[in-house]
């Protein structure tokens, strides 16, 4: 791996710590615009940027980083919103692999790749990365797309089979709590994992599944009820997009047909003991309680959608989380409470990592 | 009240109302006993009409009652009766998920009637003596679950003097297609939109000129494909290769979740008998026994005729499963009861690494 490479990600690991701190101008610019840029309220800011955002890494991760991220004469990178940190990453797979990048922010929610580039203008670590609002990649040059997989493929046809694209698509997040785990302190962590972004990551979980009987799935979905009430006094949920809110009647319905719904103002909990498929909410802190007997329930469950699971949460060495991240083989497996931050060891998705040519 | 007797009843009242004759009970007397014979039999929703507060027996109009998702029947056994009772079970299409969404039928009467009933209304009412139907979509034993492939086979038992099959094991049959429309009797070809572009493709430009008093019925959108055709382009297509009038193509709209189907009126309007004012392509009408509105995705609280929203289906041939069906579908309810469809709810913002609840919640019918 080259020492420059692992210069240039240092430096984007540097902008990135100087955009999150409350001391740094350019940490205050963040704070100050990002709730009314990404619609997430200003607790709901200053959450993701203490506890997302990556500001280090190891030696191990980084070299897995820079093996993922290989060469390019020049890297592309395409952004989407939601997830505004995903910035960090991105430009750090990036300049992995170039010293040459060009960013086009999220036209939605630009501002936090502005304020990394503004970062990096000073202290690049050697890259030199350039904000463009038109993607124009040439013969033998990278692109980083990020977004929805329909984004994706039609950036990688309209790009033709000269340039290399490599897409990170959508996702979700699932939970499992096993048998024997602490119900409360699982909802707890959960609920954490839910708040950040309000829940529309791709790690974000939409889910959970309950090893156990109906008792057990309403007695977490309590719990989490409670602990979403709680977190929501601490980080307030920002605004719902339109089509958030309009998916909601169909869940609350499904819910009440099924099992049961608890809703506050901003969350909202379905348990389901025995659905006979997996039931996903909306973004906007609304989980699924959802039943499984065994993990061979649990499985059958999960398996229409394993190709869509990026995160698995649990509680380590519990045989029914195991069996569930096995279920999702590109998940990544991760505790409750720390879904969304994942090691700095390569593209979160870890599904495209296989596919490094879309075209 | 049984659930025979209740079937019974709606059968009775839709076969009054395909006469011309009035029923001898109103709709919602029939569709609140329909509700409350489900409130008792059909696990949860009891809970789901208790949630929104509604007390069945001080109900006057089914229109007050919550409906259920189409998405619940991926979800749960969405049925009055035991599964042991069960005499047909149609299941959705699905999508690469396989998520697929169950209808649990304790008789086929009472969905055979109805289908016949607006069928015979929409596409056979003033056909030729003898017509044959050219069928594009698989036939009833390789897709014993298919809602349509059930209603093709029963139009072809009823309403044909000959039906062939021009779609098995996924492959299209253009010669024997091309067979069927050189006979040179009046044809039927029904089949879905997305068999209707397979087919086009495969004919090059080609035509398979059609007898006169032949006419196409097409049914079904292209979610989860990797190709969409605009309806209008589709129509024109269609009436092209068969070399039919444009009033002569009629689209079909029906879920698994529904009993009943709608359809355009541009073909009984040609043939002279009595169709709505709104009737033009992409206007769809009800039969009778249905009521359609459209509903505020938010609220769900139903909208003035002309307004946008998302459509909720009363249908009271689904006396085993639910009387009223929320979809996702988008559109607009005319004054004279015409549906003009726009497509789909985007549901969840498919927006950064979220996924599009479409995605997620099954594909087309």
């Amino acid at each position: 791996m080259s020492d420059a490479a692992r210069e240039r990600v240092e430096a984007v690991l540097r902008a990135a710590a100087r955009v999150s701190a409350v001391d740094d101008a350019l940490g205050v610019k963040a704070r100050a615009r990002l709730p009314d840029a990404t619609g997430l309220s200003p607790e709901g800011v200053a959450l993701a940027l203490d506890l997302s955002v990556e500001r280090s890494a190891s030696p191990t991760e980084l070299t897995s980083l820079l093996a993922w991220a290989g060469a390019a004469p020049r890297v592309h990178v395409v952004l989407s919103a939601g997830v505004f940190v995903a910035a960090v990453r991105a430009l750090a797979l990036a300049v992995a692999a170039a010293a040459d990048v060009v960013v086009r922010p999220s036209r939605r929610d630009p501002l936090f790749a502005e304020l990394l580039v503004e970062a990096l203008a000073r202290d690049a670590g050697g890259a030199r990365v350039a904000l463009a609002s038109e993607l124009t990649p040439g013969a033998g040059e990278h692109v980083h797309a990020y977004g929805r997989d329909e984004t994706l493929d039609a950036i990688a046809r309209r790009l033709g089979p000269e340039v290399v694209v490599r897409g990170h698509g959508t996702g979700l997040g699932l939970a499992a709590v096993g048998a024997t785990d602490a119900l409360d302190e699982a909802a707890d962590a959960l609920a954490l994992d839910v708040a950040l972004f309000d829940q529309r990551g791709c790690l974000s979980p939409r889910a959970a599944i309950v090893e156990g009987d109906a008792a057990r799935v309403e007695a977490f979905a309590a719990a989490l009820d409670a602990a979403l009430a709680r977190r929501e006094a601490l980080v307030p949920r920002g605004r719902l997009h339109e089509s958030e809110r309009e998916a909601m009647p169909a869940f609350r319905a499904t819910a009440h047909l099924a099992g049961s719904l608890r809703e506050g103002a901003s969350w909202s909990v379905g348990a389901i003991a025995d659905a006979r498929a997996l039931v996903l909410p909306p973004p906007g802190r609304n989980v699924a309680v959802l039943g499984a007997v065994d993990a061979a329930r649990a499985t059958r469950l999960v398996a229409p959608l394993a190709g869509l699971v990026t995160s698995v949460g649990g509680s380590a060495g519990s045989a029914f989380v195991t069996a569930l991240t096995r279920a999702a083989p590109h998940a990544r497996p991760a505790r409750l409470g720390e879904m969304q931050r994942p090691a700095l060891d390569g593209p979160v998705d870890r599904r495209r990592a296989e596919r490094a040519r879309l075209c | 009240m049984t659930r025979e007797a209740l079937h019974e009843r709606v059968r009775r009242h839709a076969r009054a109302l395909a006469a011309g004759a009035r029923p001898d009970e109103r709709f919602d007397a029939l569709a609140l006993d329909v509700a409350m014979y489900q409130a008792a039999n059909v696990p949860g929703y009891a809970r789901l009409l208790a949630a929104h507060g509604v007390e069945l027996a001080r109900a006057t109009s089914v229109a007050e009652l919550p409906a259920v998702p189409t998405d619940a029947f991926r979800v749960l056994r969405v049925a009055a009766h035991a599964q042991a009772d069960d005499a047909i079970v149609f299941r959705t299409s699905g999508t690469t998920t396989g998520l697929r969404g169950e209808h649990a039928l304790s008789t086929v009467a009472t969905y055979e009637e109805v289908a016949a009933l607006a069928g015979h209304a929409a596409l056979f009412e003033g056909a030729p003596e003898r017509l044959e139907l050219a069928l594009l979509a698989p036939p009833v034993d390789e897709a014993p679950d298919s809602s349509l492939g059930f209603m093709l086979a029963l139009f072809a038992r009823r309403f044909a003097s000959a039906a062939s099959h021009h779609l098995r094991e996924g492959r299209l049959d253009v010669a024997g297609l091309a067979r069927a429309a050189e006979r040179g009797a009046p044809l039927g070809v029904l089949g879905t939109s997305f068999a209707f572009v397979h087919l086009l493709d495969a004919l090059e430009g080609r035509r398979l000129a059609l007898a006169p008093g032949s006419f196409v019925m097409h049914t079904g959108g292209f979610k989860g494909r990797s190709r969409e055709v605009p309806p209008a382009e589709l129509r024109r297509a269609i009436a092209d290769a068969f070399d039919v009038a444009d009033d002569a193509v009629v689209g079909e709209y029906g879920m698994t979740e529904l009993s009943s189907q709608l359809y355009e009126a541009n073909l009984r309007r040609s043939r002279g008998l009595a169709a709505p004012k709104s009737t033009r392509h992409g206007v769809f009408f009800a039969p009778g026994w249905m009521r359609v509105r459209a509903v505020d995705p938010t609220t769900l609280a139903p909208l003035p005729p002309g307004g946008r929203g998302v459509l909720r289906f009363e249908d009271l041939a689904n006396v085993d499963s639910a009387i009223a069906v929320q979809t996702a579908d988008v559109g607009v309810v005319l004054e004279d009861g015409g549906v003009a469809l726009e497509g789909r709810s985007p549901g969840a913002p498919p927006r950064g690494c979220s996924l599009a609840i479409d995605e997620l919640l099954g594909g087309a019918p």
